[in-house]
């Protein structure tokens, strides 16, 4: 059997020889700002989401304690071959308060939900970042000049003493120590009823949507107390009310698409040329259940937790709990290509219920060429998936495991059989350490992966250019 | 029988989910509890259809044990009147069925006695408090 997988695996590599990098790349741990990484094991310093902005320059990473971190990606520079590349802490602000609704007697969550980056159009950078119910768009601006030479105050800010005063001079711009400033230019609040689970910036560079667990809203970035709400599915009756919205996102070039998906494991793409409100879906991804596989749990690990376009706007990526699924838009019936994540977990579906695992949310990533995916696991594995080989990796982000520049070891679980040396067996693996959250620079081998509250960044030093 | 343990433990940790969601930080989540809601309805259609009639899984009623049980049933009372709106959709085995329940689950919030009913009379007799909590919710 394996010999034969073997002959298949030959053939299709030969067939294949520009996309054999995924055996050939060697990821490294590039060792981010030492502070990052030695941060203390408190709630609040749990990552919640990841993102690079769209250079890859700049990677935003919210937490529960509602704080952003920002990293920069150090200038490749000769004098120092070794650190080319490296992401060191640009900046760091609070972004979203607790909150308490007085008229719920509920309390907000400061967590940060999701961060998304606009797309640069001047000198500073900008991005919104969201928690339960508000979003915020931040400004980030440099500053590494200072005027000095005032007439009217002295260096220290002082009102100097008029008669001492008997020219006039110009202040110039003297450069200074470079600081980064962020401020808070619009706050959109009140538009959701229901706990904000994504957004997603606009083509048009004008709009962005957020959807809540039964709606979705379009904000104009520049007006903050009004948005349009364009899907609402939420029943007349709460009673009869059986599914919910999970994740949506919008079409990386077309500006009057969107995709939605369910909490039943449908994906809905929506055009909004079509009506004002596009309850009615244009076009309905679902694939039928396999009855084979029915049990208590079955609705629960078909909910899908994460929808993201490729690159070229041809194909989706969703996860549910056990898979991870490429659809294309051209076909609704069934996905194109489905990878088992961790299928030895089927068989323990109700102890992952009953320690509440089978609810986490784990995202999914595509690589700048659309020719891998990944997406985390439990025990600080991520996994990716290669497209055109169909070869698949297991990796581990762990302390202990990654030095820097040490190239990671691919990791096996084994189900029982034949169990070799560096096996982990699947009643061994840690649930309480899980990758949710995992971004791929837009072009480069570079990626970024959460686990728990350390961030680790990998680079492939063996194939830097995205095949 | 297997299935009525299991589907009964299954009921057991949906309710548990259900009761401590009310206290989690940030409020109520729709999703989970939506989840939670279908897995229950799973395991309440197992457990009443298993034919197992002789079965009660509540121990004997000795005084803490009865206390237990009654807690569990007031819980779910209250948990009706925060959830019954939303989730009874779920359980209604008929259409017609339907008003029935909607009309129970109203007096349920209100009367003093919990897990009021929404099923035949006669089969409820003989369920013990347990079972009628499940029925209830």
């Amino acid at each position: 059997m394996e010999r034969e997988l073997e002959t298949r695996l030959r053939a299709w590599m030969e067939g294949r020889a520009e996309s054999r990098w995924l055996e050939k790349c060697q990821w490294e741990l590039a060792e981010p700002h030492p502070e990052t990484t030695q941060l203390e094991s408190v709630r609040a310093d749990i990552i919640s989401t990841v993102e690079f902005n769209h250079t890859g320059e700049l990677l935003a990473t919210g937490d529960k304690g509602g704080r952003v971190v920002i990293f920069q990606r150090e200038p490749e520079s000769k004098n120092a071959p070794h650190s080319q590349g490296e992401y060191d802490v640009y900046s760091t602000f609070q972004s979203h308060e607790p909150e308490f609704d007085y008229l719920k007697s509920l309390e907000i969550e400061e967590k940060i939900n999701k961060i998304k980056w606009l797309p640069q159009q001047n000198a500073a950078h900008s991005l919104l970042s969201t928690n339960d119910k508000t979003i915020k768009l931040w400004k980030i601006t440099e500053r590494d000049k200072r005027p000095e030479g005032y007439n009217l105050k002295d260096e220290e800010g002082k009102l100097k003493d008029l008669s001492t005063v008997t020219s006039l001079q110009v202040p110039v711009l003297k450069p200074m120590d470079l600081m980064v400033e962020v401020s808070p230019r619009r706050v959109f609040a009140n538009g959701h009823t229901y706990h904000i689970n994504s957004i997603s910036v606009n083509s048009d560079c004008e709009t962005y949507m957020s959807a809540d667990d039964l709606r979705i809203n379009l904000w104009h970035l520049a007006i903050t107390d009004r948005s349009f709400n364009i899907v609402d599915i939420k029943p007349a009756n709460m009673e009869d009310l059986t599914e919910v919205i999970t994740a949506s996102e919008f079409h990386p070039h077309h500006c009057n698409l969107f995709v939605y998906s369910s909490s039943k494991g449908s994906l809905r793409l929506c055009d909004m040329r079509a009506a004002a409100l596009c309850d009615k879906h244009s076009k309905l991804f679902e694939e039928p259940e396999d009855p084979s596989n029915r049990s208590f749990f079955s609705e629960i690990i078909s909910s899908v937790s994460d929808v993201k376009f490729s690159h070229s706007g041809r194909y989706m990526l969703t996860r549910d709990y056990l898979t991870v699924k490429v659809w294309d838009l051209n076909m609704e019936a069934r996905p194109i290509e489905t990878y088992q994540v961790h299928d030895y977990l089927r068989s323990k579906l109700c102890s992952l219920y009953e320690n509440d695992c089978i609810f986490d949310k784990f995202e999914c990533a595509w690589n700048g060429s659309d020719s891998v995916i990944m997406t985390g696991a439990y025990n600080n594995f991520f996994r990716m998936f290669d497209r055109n080989t169909k070869r698949d990796v297991t990796l581990e982000a762990s302390r202990e495991s990654s030095k820097p520049r040490a190239v990671l070891k691919p990791r096996r679980v084994c189900v029982g059989g034949k169990r070799r040396r560096d096996d982990i067996s699947v009643d061994s693996l840690d649930f309480t350490k899980k990758i949710l959250h995992t971004a791929w620079h837009p072009a480069e081998n570079i990626i970024a992966i959460a686990a728990t509250n350390n961030l680790y960044i990998f680079q492939d030093k063996v194939n830097s250019e995205m095949h | 029988m297997e299935f009525k343990l299991e589907a009964h433990r299954i009921v057991s940790i949906s309710l548990g989910k259900i009761y401590n969601s009310r206290v989690q930080r940030g409020g109520i989540k729709l999703h989970k509890n939506l989840l939670v809601s279908l897995v229950l309805r799973s395991a309440r259609q197992v457990y009443l259809s298993d034919p197992c009639p002789g079965l009660y899984l509540a121990g004997p009623a000795g005084s803490p044990a009865a206390e237990e049980e009654e807690m569990e049933t007031g819980n779910v009372a209250n948990l009706i009147s925060i959830f019954g709106s939303s989730f009874s959709g779920l359980l209604r085995k008929s259409p017609g069925g339907g008003r029935e329940e909607a009309e129970g689950e109203e007096s349920g919030a209100e009367a003093a006695e919990p897990g009021q009913i929404c099923c035949d009379k006669p089969v409820l007799r003989d369920m013990n408090p347990w079972s009628t909590a499940i029925v209830a919710f």
